[in-house]
């Protein structure tokens, strides 16, 4: 039968259409530029009032406006719709505008179904824990707008939906069963329906978007604000002996260029490859790194990586680089040898890099270090006495600095002394640069959790740190952490603890252990779901003894699997419906069926057409059989058949299965 | 016979699919008449429109999912298709062991809608919801409780007089989800009768036989017909007290109305005017004088209806008129 096009919504229907929509736009509401929210937020309001106060559909002219207001209100934010964001952000927007034309249910299917489609394009940005609740609020949620449409449809032609013993927790309780049958298959089907092991299509860089971590530039103000950032940058495994606080320097980017208020990397050393390693034989850590996407390129290792990852380079200033940014999460195994020496022998343009400074910036550091120059005999001296400098100074290491101006070393130095670490980087490589010796910034992760039930280290945003190299005839290149020498307890604890003030209002330490340990789950699900991928499928059937279970031999398996089971499901199931619905139908039937069998063993022949009492008769007069058991169970079993209630049932089985027509007098 | 239903203009892929199935289940089955259990052999699942599109988005997220190997979102897809495949058999168990007990249908006057009751009980220990029935489109709905029965009417125009064979219809639900459909055909033995439309402007009643043809009335009345013997719950006022006084037992009047006009409908009075035209306007006759309380009688070539009135009486005119000649 067709359904009617024209049906209408009802109201419960409306609400549990909006309230699906509502929880699936949730994740991209939170992150989405704060003033798209409203935009996105106000159809879905309209639509509300529409249902209560009983408003007409919108007319087509202001609906196309309105749309046309929020595409270029997404334009003006994110300058073209470039990117997942704004394309999910789009997505977001487009759906709470068809809510302005949703009085069909044809519309409100739609609405739904695609709610459903942007559930599953949150996972583009997150697969954490906090999205299985997700997900199960909003197929739940779906379901039961779906089951209220269909009730709504069907019953259109009655212009009313009876009451029936449903109501809103049944119908949690019917989608939750649903749910809870489809699990299994729908993990099996995820564990063994063939993956692709590498993508069709990718990403294009330029789709990427801006994600808090650590990038291609540092300001003064970059790392403060990944500081008030908690969640996990990645995880690291270590194999035999953990490294001590003060050798875990996850290395990142390296930076060369200074123009007075920001660094930059350097286009030379970002493409010339590290032209020696360490030897990964000779590795003290070895350790296996799961990282979380940053949409930057940088993979992180402690100091010196002496492996490379797949489709990685390890560029001259031992940056790890990958090809592609890292939009998921990413596994490597890596081997750090602390105790290797960085270019013993500095390039010549490497060490005109090393000691550039823009013109006109910082005097008074400029005056200090060459009078610092001239009283010292090595450069050894002086690296020692600006670190003195910073440990005997009053400086502060605080989340709070004052802003700075155009002279941000000098201001740094003489007038505020206060700062993070970003500015102790900066300020001591400068002063290093003005007296004349080669130095860089290096930004990375310091230290990290130890999970002692995980056993793994967790890196969080929030471990996000800057240090200096300097390079030093004889040693090469040295790392030196200004931070350390005014606030030694940032090394040795972490950067949260090292601080005595909270950071935000819910900053407490035991929420912060609390976290620590879920962190356990967010590792579990991460290593058993979200990492799950044709790799592991194989290796996973290789376990299984399944070896022969190749991506194209698995998708011959399961077509055949399908095709056998459905064959068999076809053939056997009528049988077994028929087997079961008059197995079921008649248990009196089976008995009466059963004592026909046991006379014709004996030799008996009925006829179909014979009453009960008839074939007793007959039955009787041949077997002679003693007493009156035969006429006993026919009479039974018509009192049972047809007067419901006086016959016993139990009596007539018992006779009927005591019965052995050998057994003649 | 005058089976009504549109004539198809042009078979569309769906008109030729359910034309195949119903041939299907005709030469499977053989047309089955009420009382009979829907079983697994009479019970088709299928998506709807709606269920097609759910597909094709579940494949395009598939993709995406699989692309970027994002394993959330592969588990949301493979959910959800789970989730659908069971919604097939919940479809088919929300029909499978109903019972059509039976379907009937009350005489109408063409033009009218003839009205077809289908009666179906639900005697499992298991609800059903939104079982629809129709013909293209569904035209009735209901929900079954336990063990529990209630008719589905179906609606069909009336455009001829004379048996209007129920056509082949649906018995189907989408529930739980809409997702998918499982019907059932139905070949129904059942006619209702479509008596001829009564003309709208007939001519007055012919009133022919004067007191001579009409009954005269038993009962109350204002006439004493005579006597007969007291019978319980005769009335105290009627008992003829000075008749019983003579006779040692009870007598009560026997009351009688004054004899009717009675009326004769013939068809041969009605001179020009094509058959259905005498027809109706003898439909309108019939139910005029029984609007009236007159006895009538009614005479077609063939056929002589002596002289009653009372609705039996008036069933028994209408079939005449309406099955006249065919």
């Amino acid at each position: 039968m067709k359904a009617k096009p024209t049906a209408m919504l009802d109201r419960r229907g409306t609400l549990w259409v909006i309230t699906t929509l509502v929880i699936s736009m949730l994740p991209q509401l939170i992150s989405m530029p704060f003033h798209l929210v409203p935009i996105t937020l106000l159809p879905i309001v309209w639509r509300l009032l529409a249902e209560f106060r009983k408003w007409k559909p919108m007319p087509i002219v202001l609906r196309i406006l309105a749309t046309a207001v929020a595409v270029a209100a997404l334009v003006i934010t994110y300058g073209g719709l470039m990117g997942r964001r704004a394309a999910v952000s789009m997505l977001v927007l487009m759906l709470s505008l068809k809510l302005l034309e949703t009085f069909r249910i044809r519309d409100a299917r739609v609405v739904t179904s695609l709610s459903l489609f942007l559930c599953g394009t949150q996972f583009l940005f997150s697969q954490g824990v906090p999205m299985i609740i997700y997900i199960i609020a909003c197929l739940l949620s779906s379901l039961i707008a779906f089951m209220y449409l269909q009730r709504c449809e069907a019953f259109e032609i009655l212009d009313k939906v009876p009451e029936t013993d449903r109501n809103m927790l049944t119908e949690l309780g019917f989608g939750a069963g649903l749910m809870a049958l489809a699990l299994p298959v729908g993990l099996t089907l995820f564990l063994f329906f063939p993956r692709w092991s590498s993508p069709l299509w990718g990403l294009p860089e330029d789709a990427l978007d801006s994600r808090s971590g650590l990038s291609d530039s540092m300001t003064p103000g970059s790392i403060q604000s990944l500081f008030m950032d908690d969640s996990p940058a990645f995880r690291a495994k270590f194999e035999g002996g953990m490294p001590s606080n003060s050798d875990l320097y996850w290395r990142g980017p390296v930076f060369w260029d200074f123009d007075g208020r920001s660094w930059k990397v350097s286009y030379l050393s970002q493409n010339l490859l590290a032209e020696n390693k360490p030897d990964p034989e000779k590795a003290r850590f070895r350790y296996m790194v799961q990282m979380e996407p940053t949409e930057q390129k940088w993979l992180f290792a402690l100091d010196y990586p002496a492996l490379i990852p797949a489709n990685t380079k390890l560029t001259i200033d031992y940056q790890l680089l990958a090809s592609r940014p890292v939009t998921k999460l990413r596994e490597y195994v890596m081997a750090s040898d602390p105790g290797f020496q960085d270019s013993p022998v500095l390039k010549q343009t490497f060490l005109r890099a090393a000691l550039e400074l823009p013109q006109g910036f910082n005097p008074r550091t400029a005056e200090m270090m060459s009078a610092w120059r001239k009283e010292a005999s090595s450069d050894t001296e002086i690296i020692q006495r600006a670190l003195r400098y910073f440990n005997q100074q009053q400086f502060h290491y605080t989340l709070n600095p004052p802003l700075l101006s155009r002279h941000t070393v000098d201001e740094f130095l003489f007038d505020t002394q206060e700062g993070f670490c970003e500015h102790y980087a900066s300020a001591f490589t400068v002063m290093m640069r003005m007296a004349g010796i080669p130095a860089r910034v290096v930004t990375g992760y310091q230290g990290g959790y130890y999970s002692d039930i995980g056993s793994y280290v967790l890196v969080r945003q929030s471990d996000a740190h800057a240090w200096s190299e300097v390079w030093v005839r004889g040693s090469g290149w040295t790392r030196l952490d200004p931070t350390a020498a005014v606030a030694p307890e940032r090394v040795e604890q972490g950067a949260v603890e090292s601080l005595d003030q909270r950071r935000y209002m819910f900053d407490f330490e035991w929420l912060r252990n609390a976290r620590n340990t879920f962190d356990l789950f967010q590792r579990g699900w991460n290593n058993w779901v979200v990492a799950f991928s044709s790799d592991r499928q194989s290796r996973l059937f290789s376990g299984l003894g399944w070896d022969f279970l190749s991506p194209a031999r698995l998708v011959i398996t399961m077509i055949t699997i399908i095709l056998i089971a459905g064959a068999v499901v076809f053939l056997l199931a009528p049988l077994l419906l028929k087997f079961r619905s008059s197995q079921k139908s008649d248990p009196l039937l089976r008995l009466w069926k059963k004592f026909i069998r046991k006379l014709n063993k004996a030799g008996f022949v009925s006829q179909p057409s014979m009453t009960a009492t008839e074939l007793a008769a007959n039955a009787n007069g041949q077997f002679k059989y003693k007493g009156d058991v035969i006429f006993r169970i026919a009479e039974l079993y018509t009192l049972c058949r047809y007067s419901r209630g006086s016959g016993n049932q139990a009596e007539l089985a018992e006779l009927i299965n005591r019965f052995k027509p050998g057994s003649m007098s | 016979m005058a089976t009504v239903t549109a004539p198809p203009a042009r078979s569309s892929f769906r008109e030729i699919i359910s034309g195949r199935i119903k041939k299907r289940v005709l030469a499977k089955r053989g047309p089955l008449t009420p009382p009979f259990v829907l079983e697994y052999r009479h019970i088709f699942v299928l998506p709807t429109k709606f269920g097609w599109g759910f597909g094709v988005m579940l494949v395009f997220m598939a993709l995406g999912g699989l692309n970027f190997n994002n394993n959330m979102a592969l588990i949301l897809v493979f959910l959800l298709a789970t989730i659908a495949q069971l919604t097939t058999l919940i479809a088919y168990r929300n029909l499978s062991g109903l019972k059509i007990e039976s379907i009937s249908a009350e005489p109408v006057f063409c033009g009218e809608e003839a009205n077809f009751r289908v009666f179906v009980s639900n005697g499992d220990d298991r609800q059903r919801f939104a079982v629809q029935a129709g013909f293209k489109e569904a035209q009735d709905c209901r929900d079954f409780k336990l063990n529990s029965s209630d008719s589905l009417l179906l609606k069909l125009p009336t455009l001829k007089r004379g048996w209007l064979d129920l056509p082949s219809f649906r018995l189907e639900t989408r529930f739980p989800l809409g997702l998918f459909k499982a019907w059932s055909w139905i070949f129904p033995h059942t006619r209702c009768l479509v008596y001829p439309a009564p003309a709208r402007k007939p001519p007055p009643l012919p009133k022919t036989g004067h007191g001579q043809t009409g009954l005269a009335v038993k009962g109350d009345g204002d006439e004493i017909h005579g006597l007969r013997k007291y019978q319980p719950g005769d009335s105290i006022q009627r008992i003829a007290w000075r008749a019983s006084a003579r006779h040692d037992e009870l007598y009560s009047l026997e009351m009688e109305s004054p004899r009717e006009d009675a009326c004769e409908l013939d068809w041969d009075q009605l001179k020009g005017g094509d058959t259905e035209t005498r027809l109706s306007i003898l439909a309108a006759w019939v139910i005029a004088a029984d609007h009236k309380q007159l006895a009538y009688s009614l005479k077609l070539p063939g056929t002589l209806i002596a002289v009653s009135k009372g609705a039996s009486h008036r069933s028994r005119c209408l079939e005449s008129l309406a099955l006249y000649l065919l």
